[in-house]
């Protein structure tokens, strides 16, 4: 049975309770003690966010300084159980307004209690989606009182949303002014051999949008990935324009896609939600086009001194920069001393995580900076441990780039009103787990 | 509730606590009947206090009375606090949750439906059994309202009065009422909570009613399943998983009806929420199992979903998906041999996405991507956390005993050995071991390399041992082996592992055999040592060497030192059948411990891994897990290695000590420096008096329990504050032998007690006497406890066996300073019979 739960805590990193809802009575009420005996005062602590203890299965998961800990006695789904909390604390945010930590906590410890009702039941997850729980749990709520006009109160019309069949938004929106907004977010992640061999390299990307669009519009949304294009010439007998087509891995799509038209037609249609929510999700393995390369020499040279040489090459057009370019080039632990000459933006040695930390805040396309640091270390007269290199990692944001290749086609707004709608579209290509090993 | 550590500690800060809560009394009871206008904006500041002190631990349950004067208010906010206030304190205090229900009825017939369904929550929240009468009314109602928020709050309402009192929810009829529901229902929420609470009542109704189990598996009819597939849409994603678990049981009756529910669930591998994506997989596999073809096929098919979701998402939801994709990897591992590279790990990911991704490199390695592989394993050894590099180590070696290119391997693993990092070579030597029983060919490259490590340079027992077997198994190619073995022959009273001075032993004598000259001195030693062992395998092993030698020597041979075959396939450490179980269990917790769930959910088992955890998994990392080497290990020749890792990690029980063998008697017929064999059967006599009592006792033969007619003991006093931490437990548990070992009885009143397990622990605790373990096994209850030596560090560990149907407990008592075990006895005793007596 998927129980996802049956308590919930969220704790401080100290170990003091700040929420605390006891679903089911399967599960003891000191199951915190556990928690912070077995788990977080013990080195098992994020070995593994799943931890048995006695009969109790405990799950966890750090957001910002606080633990979210499910506790079950069941054979639980855990999958569910986890996205029941991210998808909790994402509601959380849209309520205090993006930030979520112990502060917010405390500040809104009522209206969590209030949220934790609505959204799990006796253990099983019931509606988590913000539009419909802002209609009737709302956070002016705490502060003016609306018993007192109870003329207007928009809790009977809530009730008929909180279980419709388009449950994402409610009707009788209405905007000024029709607009949408479009992202696409794509980060790379990238796995460089020494010998500049591509070992890994995928993109995974989502399209995140913000409607602000009066009534119950349909929106249909067009890209040039292959399987869309040549169902689209098909359809219209007309051969692909040329031009690059993407070929995406995987797609899935937030629940307000219309899943069978995108299996026929394969176009993305859908009535979005009101405000912000993430449209799709997709990953590609083939065909990315870095945005930067890296070469580096590390030189040992004797035991107590290193000559690092580091040249990041920027390879989208000359006319694009890519912003907030950071790469970590790691150093042994017992650096004493850093000597650098960089043609391009900042380095210092940075103890903490033992690397030298180059920025570069504007990065324009097709240029190649160097850094070339004189390293000297300590000589230890502990064992001749060698030194395991870690890889260079890169931090960057390259506005207007896509990594994949992939493009907005078109975005088509249908209102039966048939208002006017302004888009906007956006693309912006950011560091996932970007290594080169050295 | 938990006492909080935090700056409102109610230990130490008691007195401000409690005027605290006596304050909040006060200005709670000034405003309870108030009606002027801001009272609520007050009331709400009030309410927030006592919620907030209620969380951290406070007990505010005083309030009661208070909280439910001032619940009378219009405001839902402050309905909404009272309720929760109420269903945290009603089962502790009945009789005032006797007072909430006059307004949760009145409520419940609210015009607004919000407040009727807050209300019904609240009421089945109570939890207090005395009160369920006057549930049912509400409950039925709520369940006919024409609302949809009220019946979804009202059908799991069902389900919490079927948990408080079962007889009275059957007695309603409410399940009939809910299937009625569940099939009717224009709203899809009430419909799957439905479905959830049916599932719930049927499967723990079905053990004593037949008709409820035929209800149940009326759930998975087809017109049910038809009906709800045909209505997925409209669910809400969380239902969906409801719903797809359910169809996941469904058995079509043709393979054309298999292929309509797949096409109709096909698009749900798309959907955004990684648990539906996981159920809309485990309903393909489980329909396709008939089919191999189209159960491949299936295989292909989520595979890039399942790949989207890992790479998606927190690191705890990539685990939870990863769990499964690892599951599905190990049943078919060819189907992903040209996904490897998805199963890279990332320099910085947690160490437990890692490990699963290491062990499907592993997996799905082939004659075509194993370079690769073996390549990237090779990084993660040198590069990222030792954990992880052992793993990747052992990966290779595993890759090596499955895999074709072998040579290429060898010369990875000895690069491993010149790395000169200690745990790299540990691992590593492991591996050079297990490869040569497989192919021994290589002997000649490995011997080479193995030959120039120094065994001062190996300290971890697993991986000494492998080294000591390569001495023995080709001493004849290591010069120096019979030297080495020497050397480690005289530091044997400085070995603490049992595992390695059993391998010792057996690696002196083939040594022996292929260099008599040389290691006859070595071998004399050697069997000394191991005769005067307190460990009883290795006791055992020098004496059944001894009398093979004594016997024939070529003989000897034969056994010791037979030809042998390489192994051609090691064992599987799991078996098949608890694997399908798993696979069973798809999309759920077994996956991720990757064992059934009865293993983890049943009473009985658990009781047995509550022990085991406290003893090893709480106290011992998984890491150093490693260094806990089973106690006893079968020679490796005749069982294998990775098989033995998964052995339980029992005490055998050393009572019946060296005592009962005579001391060997010397033949002077064989080889003269044996001679020095005739010392340890004197050295074992030292031991027999202490343990000869102890096995009076176990006969029964011992002095009556308790009389005075015992000789009286030294006064023994015990440190009240000792501790000991159960890695050490369990260490001085398997060295030191049973002193004494005693049954008692036990007063009924203290079987009775019994039932809370933990005031028989806080009874022991105040005679000094600590509990580090306990589990139970109906009837029996077992418990390890320790206590320390006032004055000294001498500690006693006690394992304790109550059987509460006997009302019999059996003890089994070890201490470091054995002569004053009957002392401790006794005075265990007495604290034992002392309780539950007032």
């Amino acid at each position: 049975m998927p129980v996802a739960a049956s308590a919930i805590y969220f704790l401080n990193l100290r170990g003091d309770v700040l929420i605390n809802r006891l679903y089911r009575d399967d599960v003891g009420g000191n199951m915190v003690d556990a928690f912070r005996t077995h788990i977080m005062q013990t080195k098992e602590l994020g070995t593994c966010p799943v931890k048995q203890i006695g009969g109790c299965s405990f799950f966890y998961m750090r957001i910002s300084n606080v633990y979210i800990v499910i506790v079950v006695s069941s054979n639980a789904n855990v999958a569910c159980a986890f996205k029941f909390v991210v998808e909790a604390v994402a509601l959380f945010k849209s309520y205090f307004g993006g930030a979520f930590d112990e502060d917010a906590i405390r500040n809104n410890f009522v209206l969590i209690y209030e949220l934790l009702d609505e959204i799990m039941d006796f253990g099983y997850p019931q509606n988590l989606s913000p539009e419909i729980l802002k209609l009737y749990i709302t956070q002016e709520g705490v502060r003016s009182p609306f018993s007192s006009k109870p003329a207007d109160r928009p809790v009977p019309n809530a009730t008929l949303q909180v279980t419709g069949a388009v449950g994402w938004r409610r009707e009788g929106l209405a905007y000024k002014k029709n607009e949408v907004f479009l992202d696409i977010v794509e980060s790379v992640n990238l796995l460089m051999s020494s010998k500049g061999v591509v070992l890994r390299c995928d993109v995974t990307g989502k399209i995140l949008m913000k409607c602000f669009l009066s009534g119950m519009p349909d929106l249909k949304l067009g890209l040039n990935d292959k399987i869309g294009l040549e169902k689209e010439s098909q359809i219209k007998s007309r051969p692909t324009k040329s031009g690059k087509t993407i070929e995406l891995d995987d797609v899935t799509f937030h629940q307000c896609v219309n899943l069978t038209r995108f299996n026929s037609e394969k176009t993305v249609s859908f009535v979005p939600p009101d405000g912000e929510f993430e449209l799709m999700k997709y990953r590609i393995t083939e065909g990315v086009n870095l945005p930067f390369k890296v070469l580096s020499t590390i030189k040992e040279l004797g035991r107590t001194r290193m000559e690092v040489n580091v040249k990041v090459k920027s390879v989208f057009g000359a006319k694009m920069f890519a912003l907030g370019v950071v790469a970590k080039i790691p150093v042994p632990k017992q650096t004493a001393k850093t000597n650098f000459t960089v043609t391009s933006g900042r380095a210092k040695y940075n103890a903490s995580i033992d690397c030298l930390v180059w920025k570069i805040r504007k990065f324009p396309g097709q240029t190649e900076p160097t850094l070339s640091a004189e390293v000297e270390l300590i000589s230890t007269m502990t064992e001749k441990k060698s030194w395991t290199r870690p890889p260079i990692q890169m931090e960057f944001q390259v506005p207007m780039f896509t990594a994949s290749g992939l493009r907005v086609r078109f975005l088509k707004v249908w209102e039966k009103s048939g208002y006017n709608t302004v888009e906007w579209v956006r693309y912006i290509t950011k560091a996932g787990s970007y290594e080169i090993r050295c | 509730m938990a006492p909080p550590q935090s700056q409102r500690s109610p230990s130490p800060s008691q007195p401000s606590g409690k005027s605290e809560v006596s304050d909040l009394k006060l200005q709670l009871r000034q405003l309870a009947g108030s009606r002027a206008p801001g009272t609520d904006d007050l009331k709400r500041d009030l309410f927030k206090k006592v919620i907030s002190n209620m969380t951290i631990g406070i007990d505010v349950s005083s309030l009661f009375g208070e909280m439910v004067m001032c619940s009378a208010t219009s405001d839902i906010v402050l309905k909404k606090m009272c309720y929760l206030y109420v269903g945290n304190y009603a089962k502790g205090n009945p009789e005032l949750a006797l007072l909430t229900i006059n307004f949760l009825q009145r409520d419940c017939k609210d015009m607004d439906p919000m407040i009727r369904g807050l209300a019904l929550r609240s009421l089945c929240t109570l939890r207090v059994e005395n009160l369920v009468e006057y549930l049912v009314g509400p409950l039925g109602s709520g369940l006919k309202d024409n609302n949809s928020y009220v019946r979804m709050v009202a059908v799991i309402g069902v389900l919490k009065l079927y948990h408080i009192s079962a007889s009275t929810c059957i007695d309603a009829d409410f399940p009939a009422t809910l299937k009625h529901l569940m099939l009717n229902d224009p709203d899809t929420q009430v419909v799957a909570n439905c479905l959830s609470a049916l599932q719930e009542i049927w499967t723990l109704e079905s053990g004593s009613s037949e008709e409820a189990a035929r209800e149940r598996e009326a759930v998975h009819s087809k017109p049910v399943i038809y009906y709800l597939l045909n209505r997925i849409k409209e669910f809400s994603e969380w239902s969906q998983c409801v719903v797809l678990e359910l169809v996941a049981k469904y058995v079509p009756s043709d393979n054309s009806e298999i292929f309509d529910i797949m096409n109709l669930l096909e698009d749900r591998l798309q959907h955004a929420n990684g648990a539906v994506v996981l159920a809309t997989t485990k309903v393909f596999l489980h329909l396709t199992l008939s089919m191999a073809d189209v159960h491949q096929q299936v295989y292909e098919r989520i595979k890039a979903p399942l790949l989207t979701q890992v790479s998606s998402g927190s690191p705890e939801q990539s685990y939870a998906i990863l769990s499964h994709l690892h599951l599905l990897v190990m049943r078919a591992p060819y189907i992903f041999s040209s996904d490897y590279k998805h199963f890279y790990c990332q320099y910085n990911e947690p160490s437990y996405v890692k490990k699963l991704k290491l062990e499907m490199l592993t997996a799905v390695a082939n004659e075509s991507n194993t370079y690769e592989i073996v390549t990237e394993l090779c990084e993660y050894a040198a590069n990222v956390d030792i954990p992880i590099a052992r793993e990747s180590i052992r990966a290779v070696g595993k890759i090596a005993l499955q895999q074709y290119d072998v040579n290429a391997i060898v010369d990875r693993l000895l690069q491993f050995l010149e790395m000169e990092k200690d745990y790299v070579t540990a691992e590593a030597l492991v591996l050079v071991k297990d490869l040569l029983r497989k192919y021994p060919q290589w002997s000649q490259d490995c011997i080479a390399v193995v030959g120039n490590i120094s065994s001062k340079n190996v300290q971890e027992p697993k991986a000494k041992a492998a080294l000591i077997w390569m001495l023995g198994e080709y001493s004849q190619d290591m010069n120096d082996a019979p030297y080495v073995l020497e050397s480690l022959v005289e530091n044997w009273d400085e070995e603490h592992s049992a595992e390695v001075r059993l391998h010792l032993l057996t690696a002196v004598m083939k040594c022996f055999f292929k260099r008599p000259p040389e290691t006859q001195k070595a071998l004399g030693a050697a069997l000394a040592a191991g005769l005067a062992d307190f460990h009883q395998d290795v006791h055992d092993r020098a004496l059944f060497y001894y009398r093979l030698l004594q016997y024939k020597v070529s003989v000897a041979e034969s056994v010791v030192n037979p030809p042998k075959q390489a192994v051609s396939v090691f064992a599987d450490t799991q078996n098949s059948e608890v694997k399908d179980r798993i696979f069973d269990e798809f999309n759920s917790l077994s996956v991720v411990y990757q064992k059934p769930s009865y293993m983890f959910t049943d009473k009985e088992h658990r009781g047995i891994l509550e022990f085991s955890d406290e003893l090893g998994n709480l106290s011992i990392s998984v890491e150093s897990g490693d260094s806990v080497v089973p106690a006893q290990r079968v020679e490796e020749n005749d069982k294998d290695l990775l098989l033995s890792t998964t052995e339980k990690d029992e005490v055998r029980d050393p009572g019946s000590n060296g005592s009962a063998y005579n001391a060997p008697s010397y033949d002077a017929a064989i080889s003269q420096p044996l001679a020095d064999l005739a010392l340890p059967s004197t050295g074992l006599t030292g031991q027999a008096p202490a343990s000869s009592l102890a096995i009076d006792d176990l006969l029964g033969l011992g002095f009556p329990v308790g009389t005075a007619a015992t000789p009286s003991p030294p006064p023994l006093n015990l440190n009240p504050k000792a501790v000991l931490d159960p890695g050490t437990f369990q260490q001085k548990w398997r060295q030191l032998p049973i002193s004494l070992s005693e049954e008692y009885s036990l007063s009924p009143q203290g079987i009775v007690s019994l039932t809370a397990p933990n005031a028989l622990l806080r009874h022991m605790q105040s005679h000094s006497i600590q509990c580090i373990a306990s589990g139970r096994q109906s009837p029996n209850f077992k418990f390890f406890f320790f206590a320390q030596k006032a004055d000294e560090a001498s500690v006693y560990l006690v394992e304790c066996i109550i059987n509460t149907s006997s009302g019999k407990s059996q003890i089994n008592i070890k201490a470091d300073d054995q002569s004053s075990s009957q002392a401790f006895s006794t005075l265990f005793q007495s604290a034992l019979s002392k309780f539950g007596l007032p």
